[in-house]
């Protein structure tokens, strides 16, 4: 069983530095700057209060939720119907407009995001969560479109035909009937939406301002000449990690699909 | 009546525009806008640190001193080409493997696969942190034990040392998207027909014939996609280098978007900046198109 | 060799300073009624919200634990965010440069002062001043401030802009326990041949890293803030200036004039800095003035250079294992004599800030002694004589080593051009730590980049070939 072994030791591998930044959040500070890394200790709960209520991280927390959920929401309810359109409908220049959709998600954005920047103070946004969830459906959309062209043209053009006969319209033929059937395509792709924008780093350090900044963005704001509180910034990491890993179990199944750009079924 | 039908005609025959227009708007305005308004920025001198630079127009200056006068954007331009292989092709040849292992000799694969993926789910931010914690010269777990056993000098420290800065750098990001890779050629490999293979192996084929002559060009299509979506965000490699180091020590580790943050945040040199932006959009553009093509080919294989 | 002439404070200041306190304090205790009154004057602004920005350190934090005692008075709010170094100084930028008007009031390291005022950002302070219905008679900035501080952090081109925040330099920090330890004493005049002290010279500061280098037992002589950051350029300065260098010959911040940044007294400070390498954790070429905090802090290293305002988080026994076992003093000597540098993060008022006359009025209350006081003993680096004067703050293990450091502190540039000087030199002196280049090399590169930026004023005084 030479596969087994060598499976173990890639999970090992794989799962022990994020097994290692769990054990320092609950690590005192004299445990975690140790010499002789310390696998046995007394774990202390301190630090989690310490910095998201003395600290004052709690709204960090907020922030990522309300941002990363407004984003999913935006970019499902403009990006489904797009997706149907690719899906079921022929005009000229539709590979072509496709294409455009796959660069949106492909823009650095380290390119965009001053002027950015400039757009959003100039029409007064850059003080609300405004601005951070429009950046991030920005490419967020172009996912929304690829995947679920790939869920919608999965779904056999009889149920359309079907719809249609039974006297729906196209929209109520997409309202009624297709949103069902795709439901667990729908899903899935909320899902990858919510956490791309939960994990954005970039495009948070600029836009936000201090009220709406995100747990990411908090990470590296623990670093002061105090010296590192390494407690601290793990316990960040921490909570900015867990919910994501509970939905990757949720979601792993269309995960394929997801970040190939529908070009692969899982 | 008239209104009725009116409403009618529109959700049937309009939907196509009426469903289109919202994300085509949003993307044109957030996104076409701040890309044109970066190429005209790019023209000019605009600086918030010096005065008397708002945006006086430049002609191709920019350029010009991009493509000749910038020794660092191209030492930069370097580091992220050997980034962007390096990590590339050994994601690759890692990420191949482990999907065969997992195809051939493991049945439970479900848990394993979900657990593998949790490097790449966690945000890249963690992820530097994480590997920064573990390599740190002085309480590091990870230094410990390369040194423990001999691998490392007790007066060095990865991040610290300029010689192994950037393959340590790269060895994180394998650690990161391997997983990836692993997945989606696990899903190629599962898509696959059975019987060509069973036909194979009853016709006295060996393994190593099987691979090379049938596996091998059936997964191309998804093999170029992996490699292409890998190299386009490795080539956009921001926020966990950020974290680890810096661009640093000197500018061993300064890929090209750290250097274009730098012109940008440090310098606040936002002409040049945008035109360096520029740069990097193309280079990212050019491999889009080639991965659109390598999804077409996919697609229709 | 060009100097830059030193900050004289001496004991007449002191004396000065005590009696210009005492003043104060009178006056503040025995304030006639009619006369000007901090609730009179906020009476039109009442119910506003201040909004300011500054870096995430004690003193940023003893302001925000002191305004509620200005709101209960004026019923003025004061919002602080509070940011690490770098992200403080980009969101400024962000803000100035859109003119949002986010900020009533801003925290700034002094270097980006010039670049503030060329580009018409900022408001001078004498506008305030001038005005009797906020001016606060007792209180007169140039009596109670440290003159040479105000002109250094605060003015530029000849007008002020604000007051300093805080009055920041670097000086030495080592081990006092270690020093004073009989059996390290015996050890290191054995091998060395001289008395264990105090390191006062550059000599014996290298002979006391040596001595205490003892990687088996992940103990080190000294650590370097060897990270591509700005914290490196900062501690270079000390070794720059110490030896006799700088790098322009100017005798102002805000001047431009020519480089000597490669001269032969800055190859020599660029040298020795980098024999400090074998001395220092492994990872040093990683540490900026976090990590060095944290290796002291964590009894790892016997010396260093570090900052006056994070010496509190050394001292604090609930975050470091060796507080009480500290010494403080000037940097050791070399050619330069007794040097330090001025630094310091300024108030300033945004030229489109919305409610600058209650700003205003809020800097001026957080200026006044009782304030500061309170704001230095929480961590602070006042730039008021009367409060170093005062007994308590005597009493604070590390206030003779700031006042003297103080004393004899060289400034650096403020011009436009200065934040990009510093990341040039940042850059070069990185390479020449990595070993990429040599250090006449880094230095003459760093030399022809700053040629470059600054362009006639500023002609190489040590030419390039």
């Amino acid at each position: 069983m030479a596969a087994l072994a060598l499976i173990v030791v890639v999970l090992v591998i794989t799962l022990t530095p994020y097994l290692w930044l769990v054990m320092t959040s609950f690590k005192t500070r004299l445990d975690a700057l140790a010499d002789v890394p310390i696998w046995l200790f007394t774990p202390t709960l301190e630090h989690y209060p310490k910095v998201f209520l003395d600290k004052d991280y709690l709204p960090l927390v907020l922030n990522s939720l309300i941002v990363a959920g407004s984003v999913t929401a935006l970019s499902l309810l403009i990006g489904v119907p797009g997706a149907y359109v690719f899906a079921r409908h022929d005009f000229p220049g539709k590979e072509d407009l496709f294409f455009f959709f796959l660069t949106t998600r492909m823009a650095p954005p380290i390119s965009v995001v001053v002027p950015m920047f400039l757009l959003f103070s100039y029409v007064g946004l850059i003080d609300s969560r405004i601005a951070l969830i429009l950046a991030h459906s920005t490419f967020n959309l172009s996912l929304v479109v690829w995947m679920m062209r790939g869920f919608f043209e999965d779904i056999p053009r009889e149920i359309d035909e079907a719809a249609q006969m039974d006297g729906h319209t196209r929209a109520g033929t997409f309202f009624w009937v297709l949103l069902p059937v795709a439901a667990p395509g729908i899903a899935a792709t909320a899902v990858l939406c919510f956490i791309l924008s939960w994990n954005e780093f970039l495009y948070a350090l600029i836009l936000a301002s201090f009220e709406s900044r995100t747990l990411t963005v908090g990470i590296p704001g623990l670093v002061t000449p105090h010296g590192t509180l390494w407690g601290q910034v793990a316990a960040v990491a921490v909570v900015a990690t867990l919910p994501i890993i509970a939905f990757t179990f949720l979601v792993q199944h269309h995960l394929v699909r997801g970040l190939t750009f529908g070009a692969i079924k899982g | 009546m008239i209104a009725g039908k009116l409403a009618s005609s529109i959700l049937d025959r309009g939907v196509g525009p009426l469903f289109l227009a919202p994300s085509v708007l949003l993307l044109v305005v957030l996104l076409l806008g701040p890309f044109v308004y970066m190429v005209v920025i790019s023209f000019t001198d605009l600086s918030y640190a010096l005065p008397d630079r708002d945006g006086n127009f430049l002609g191709f200056d920019n350029y010009r001193r991009l493509v000749r006068d910038d020794p660092v954007f191209w030492e930069s331009f370097r580091t992220t080409m050997i980034f962007v292989f390096g990590v590339v092709s050994t994601e690759f040849l890692l990420g191949f493997a482990l999907a065969l292992l997992l195809f051939h000799h493991i049945q439970r694969r479900r848990v394993i696969l979900t657990l593998l993926l949790i490097p790449m789910m966690i945000a890249p931010v963690a992820v530097g942190l994480m590997w920064k914690l573990m390599l740190h010269g002085e309480f590091g777990m990870l230094t410990y034990y390369l040194r423990a056993l001999g691998l490392l000098d007790p007066q060095t420290a990865l991040l610290g040392n300029h010689q192994l800065v950037l393959w340590t750098v790269m060895l994180v990001d394998v650690w990161e998207w391997t997983p990836f890779v692993t997945l989606v050629i696990l899903a190629g490999l599962l898509s696959l027909p059975r019987e060509p293979f069973e036909a194979a192996v009853m016709d006295g084929a060996r393994p190593w014939q099987i691979f090379r002559d049938m596996t091998l060009p059936l997964l191309r299509p998804i093999i170029a996609l992996v490699m292409l979506l890998r190299g386009i965000d490795a080539f956009k490699e921001f926020d966990k280098v950020f974290i680890l180091t810096g661009g640093g020590p000197g500018n061993t580790t300064e890929l090209l978007s750290i250097y274009t943050w730098r012109v940008n945040f440090r310098n606040w040199d936002l002409g040049y900046g945008a035109t360096n932006a520029f740069m990097v959009y193309l280079v990212v553009l050019i491999f889009c198109a080639v991965f659109y093509k390598a999804v077409y080919w996919s697609r229709s294989t | 060799m060009a100097h830059k002439t030193h900050f004289s404070m001496g004991t007449a200041g002191l004396r000065f300073g005590m009696a210009a306190g005492g003043f104060v304090l009178a006056l503040a205790i025995g304030s006639p009624a009619g006369a000007w009154s901090l609730e009179e004057a906020a009476k039109p602004y009442k119910g506003t919200t201040l909004r300011t920005i500054g870096e995430a350190l004690p003193p940023l934090e003893a302001m925000d634990k002191l305004k509620h005692k200005f709101e209960e008075r004026t019923g003025i709010k004061v919002i602080i965010e509070m940011y690490e170094h770098s992200e403080a100084v980009n969101k400024v930028m962000l803000d100035l440069n859109s003119r949002r008007g986010r900020y009533d009031f801003i925290l700034q390291p002094h270097r980006e002062l010039g670049r503030f005022v060329a580009n018409g950002h900022l408001t001078p302070i004498d506008r305030f001043m001038s005005d009797p219905k906020l001016r606060d008679p007792n209180f007169k900035p140039e009596e109670v401030l440290y003159q040479s501080l105000w002109k250094e952090i605060s003015w530029y081109g000849g007008k002020a802009y604000g007051f300093p925040f805080t009055a920041l330099t670097m000086y030495l920090w080592y081990r006092k326990d270690l020093i004073e330890d009989p059996k390290e004493q015996a050890g290191f005049k054995a091998k060395y041949g001289y008395d264990m002290q105090v390191p006062a010279t550059w000599d014996q500061y290298r002979d006391l890293a040596e001595w205490f280098t003892r990687p088996e037992q992940r103990f080190y002589g000294t650590a370097i803030q060897g990270k591509r950051h700005e914290a490196l350029w900062y501690e270079w300065l000390n070794f720059l200036y110490s030896f006799g260098g700088d790098m322009m010959e100017v005798s102002s911040g805000s001047e431009c004039g020519p480089i000597i940044v490669n001269s032969p007294e800055a190859v020599a400070s660029l040298d020795y800095y980098k024999s400090l390498i074998p001395f220092s954790p492994s990872d040093t070429l990683n540490y900026f003035w976090d990590d060095v905090m944290v290796a002291m802090q964590q009894g790892k290293t016997f010396q260093m250079i570090m900052w006056n305002d994070a010496t509190y988080a050394v001292e604090d026994p609930s975050q470091s294992t060796v507080s009480g076992k500290m010494g403080f003093d000037v940097i050791p000597q070399g050619k330069g004599g007794k040097v330090g540098q001025v630094e310091g993060w300024t108030y300033l008022i945004p030229a489109y800030a919305e409610d600058k006359e209650a700003a205003y009025l809020f800097i001026q209350w957080m200026m006044g002694f009782d304030q500061q006081l309170e704001q230095h003993q929480n961590g602070g680096a006042s730039s008021r004589p009367d409060v170093y004067a005062h007994p308590d703050v005597q009493k604070i293990t590390y206030s003779k080593a700031s006042m003297d450091t103080n004393a004899v502190s060289i400034a650096k540039p403020t011009i436009p051009e200065s934040p990009e000087i510093t990341e040039i030199l940042v850059l070069q002196l990185s390479n020449a730590l990595a070993g990429k280049k040599t250090s006449q090399q880094a230095l003459d590169d760093a030399a022809v980049a700053m040629g470059k930026l600054l362009g006639d004023c500023a002609p190489l005084k040590f030419p390039v070939n």
